[in-house]
């Protein structure tokens, strides 16, 4: 909520530097990881936007990603649409398609905003199965969705230039008033409307960057993974596991979802050699749940306290 | 009702009132909560609202505010009618208030919760333009925050200090009719009088004001005429001094003696 320092400016590029240099330390496996963690933080920041900042819980974000990546990957597969095209509609189609949907959902609070939202994400996972199976491929979805890159190298830089340009984005937005506005819904709505603002055009507001990002985001990512299926799109699992990256990393913060998304991938990935099954998510909510009651505001904050610790040390030393 | 004076000669001469409120009810269920009010404040007046606990005064803010809606009857600021505007309308036409229990944005500082009263309601103005810090200083100040107050979390300050938070975060959004709600509640002597010369000073600048206070006796010098009511009706109107020698008064509000 200050304004933006040299410091800010440097922390950013240190990170894109690493980032960029990453595919020259790890492996190629490593970096199909980071793929997914690209993917997850882009999909935790659009969750954070309208949930972590106003407090109105969405449980119905894979309907805004599977809008983006449905509409993309039908105009280009059925359609044969050129990608450059069908990427710009599929967002703008969720932008227009999440604000109808979701504009009853606004005027419900706490935890039947959540409710709303999840009945949401359930119908559209059975609507797609039964409308125009044709078009949608119906409970098998479609496979051989055209893909933007080839290799692990080049989809790394696409998925982390569309994350980090998101995440930068995003960061000024939510720098401003606007982001100061949004936090002070979730803070107490009911004061902002005091203050003489509409919260209801500001959520709408929010809700629509929320979906412009998910869709973005949905729409990258089955052109990455060249297929779509709607069991593995529109499952609780998804919702939970962009949530506690969110909750984890640190709600209210842009870092925090990055954090948290890598963070989570990561960990998932390093259980799987011990645990292959469904045992890893034992574990990881456990985690999830110890750095949640250790610190609420998440990891983000787990570092930043660490940060003002060693400055305060410092300042003593000299 | 001895103030009528005044009123009566602008009454005469078709001035508008800055709020008038006609036969308003408002019922919850089977409750009535305010039985068809009416009352009117002019221009740069400053009217005292005491009753009892209950009695429905603070239902009265929520109707002005249109935080509540009423079951009937009308609203008008300046003769055009409010009741079918939003809150942040009513704001926007220079109507605000403070809350019994202050709500302060608890994540964010003096400043920044002053900021939030200052921004404009245009989502686009909100992104493009920078927030003004000498504008939320001046306003901290206005109501008597220190400097070293100024990055102090909600959590930190006093109930005192959390009034005049409230109390600038209203100014903020620039009214030129407030609704004070218990502003005196909780507060020390000192701050008593601070809050008390802050609110003077507004009058002088010819903001007009409707304020309830169980502080009768700091009330007093704040207002222009008093109205006492009770199970959402008015009991009694006029000058303070009248409305205090009313039996009514006397007997629902202060209690037999």
């Amino acid at each position: 909520m200050t304004g933006i320092s040299w410091r800010h400016v440097a922390l950013w590029a240190v990170f894109i530097i690493f980032m960029l240099l990453l595919p020259e330390m790890v492996s190629k496996g490593t970096l199909r990881t980071v793929i997914f963690a690209n993917f997850l933080a882009i999909f935790a920041i659009s969750w954070d936007v309208i949930s972590g900042r106003t407090g109105y819980i969405s449980f119905g974000h894979p309907f805004l990603i599977g809008i983006g990546a449905y509409t993309t990957a039908i105009l280009s597969y059925r359609f044969g649409m050129p990608v450059g095209l069908s990427i710009p509609l599929a967002v703008c189609v969720t932008m227009v398609a999440g604000t109808l949907f979701f504009l009853p959902a606004l005027r419900v609070k706490g935890s039947y905003f959540a409710l709303v939202t999840l009945a949401f994400m359930e119908l559209m996972y059975q609507l797609v199965q039964v409308i125009r199976p044709d078009l949608t491929g119906g409970t098998r979805g479609m496979s051989g969705v055209t893909t933007l890159a080839r290799g692990a190298v080049n989809n790394y830089y696409l998925s982390f230039g569309l994350m980090i340009v998101i995440a930068v984005s995003m960061w000024v937005l939510m720098k401003t008033r606007f982001g100061t506005a949004l936090s002070a819904i979730g803070m107490n709505e009911e004061s902002v409307r005091g203050s003489g603002l509409s919260t209801t055009r500001l959520k709408l507001f929010a809700f629509m960057v929320s979906a412009m990002v998910a869709g973005l985001g949905g729409a990258f990512y089955v052109h990455y993974l060249g297929s779509i299926a709607p069991r593995a799109l529109f499952d609780i699992n998804f919702v939970f596991t962009i949530i506690v990256a969110v909750l984890i990393g640190g709600a209210s913060t842009i870092v925090g979802p990055m954090l948290g998304a890598f963070f989570l991938t990561f960990l998932l990935e390093y259980l799987r050699p011990y645990l292959p099954g469904a045992e890893r998510y034992f574990i990881y909510g456990s985690i999830a749940l110890v750095i949640y009651m250790y610190q609420p505001k998440g990891l983000y904050e787990i570092v930043m306290q660490q940060w003002r610790k060693y400055r305060v040390v410092k300042a003593g030393e000299t | 009702m001895a103030e009528v004076s005044r009123r009566k000669s602008r009454r005469d001469l078709n001035v508008s009132h800055h709020l008038e409120v006609n036969n308003l009810v408002k019922m919850f269920g089977g409750l009535i909560a305010t039985n068809e009010m009416s009352f009117q404040v002019d221009e740069g007046e400053s009217l005292g609202l005491i009753g009892p606990n209950g009695a429905g005064k603070t239902t009265i803010f929520s109707l002005i505010m249109g935080e509540l809606r009423q079951t009937s009857g009308s609203i008008t600021c300046f003769d055009s009618e409010i009741s079918h505007l939003q809150t942040h309308e009513r704001i926007q036409r220079g109507i605000s208030r403070t809350y019994q229990v202050p709500r302060p944005f608890a994540d964010m500082n003096v400043l920044e919760n002053i900021r939030v009263g200052l921004m404009p309601d245009n989502i686009w103005q909100m992104i493009m333009r920078r927030p003004d810090p000498e504008r939320e200083i001046e306003l901290a100040q206005s109501v008597g925050f220190a400097e070293n107050d100024f990055l102090r979390h909600p959590s930190e300050l006093s109930i005192g200090d959390l009034r005049k938070l409230e109390l600038a975060r209203t100014l903020a959004t620039d009214p030129s009719l407030m609704l004070l709600d218990e502003v005196f509640a909780g507060l020390t002597v000192a701050e008593i009088a601070q809050m008390a010369e802050l609110i003077n000073q507004k009058r002088e600048a010819g903001m007009t004001m409707i304020i309830v206070s169980h502080d009768l006796k700091s009330l007093e010098p704040l207002i222009d005429r008093a109205i006492a009511m009770n199970y959402g009706a008015i009991v009694a109107e006029g000058s303070f001094a009248d409305v205090m020698a009313d039996e009514q008064v006397r007997a629902t509000y202060l209690g037999d003696e």
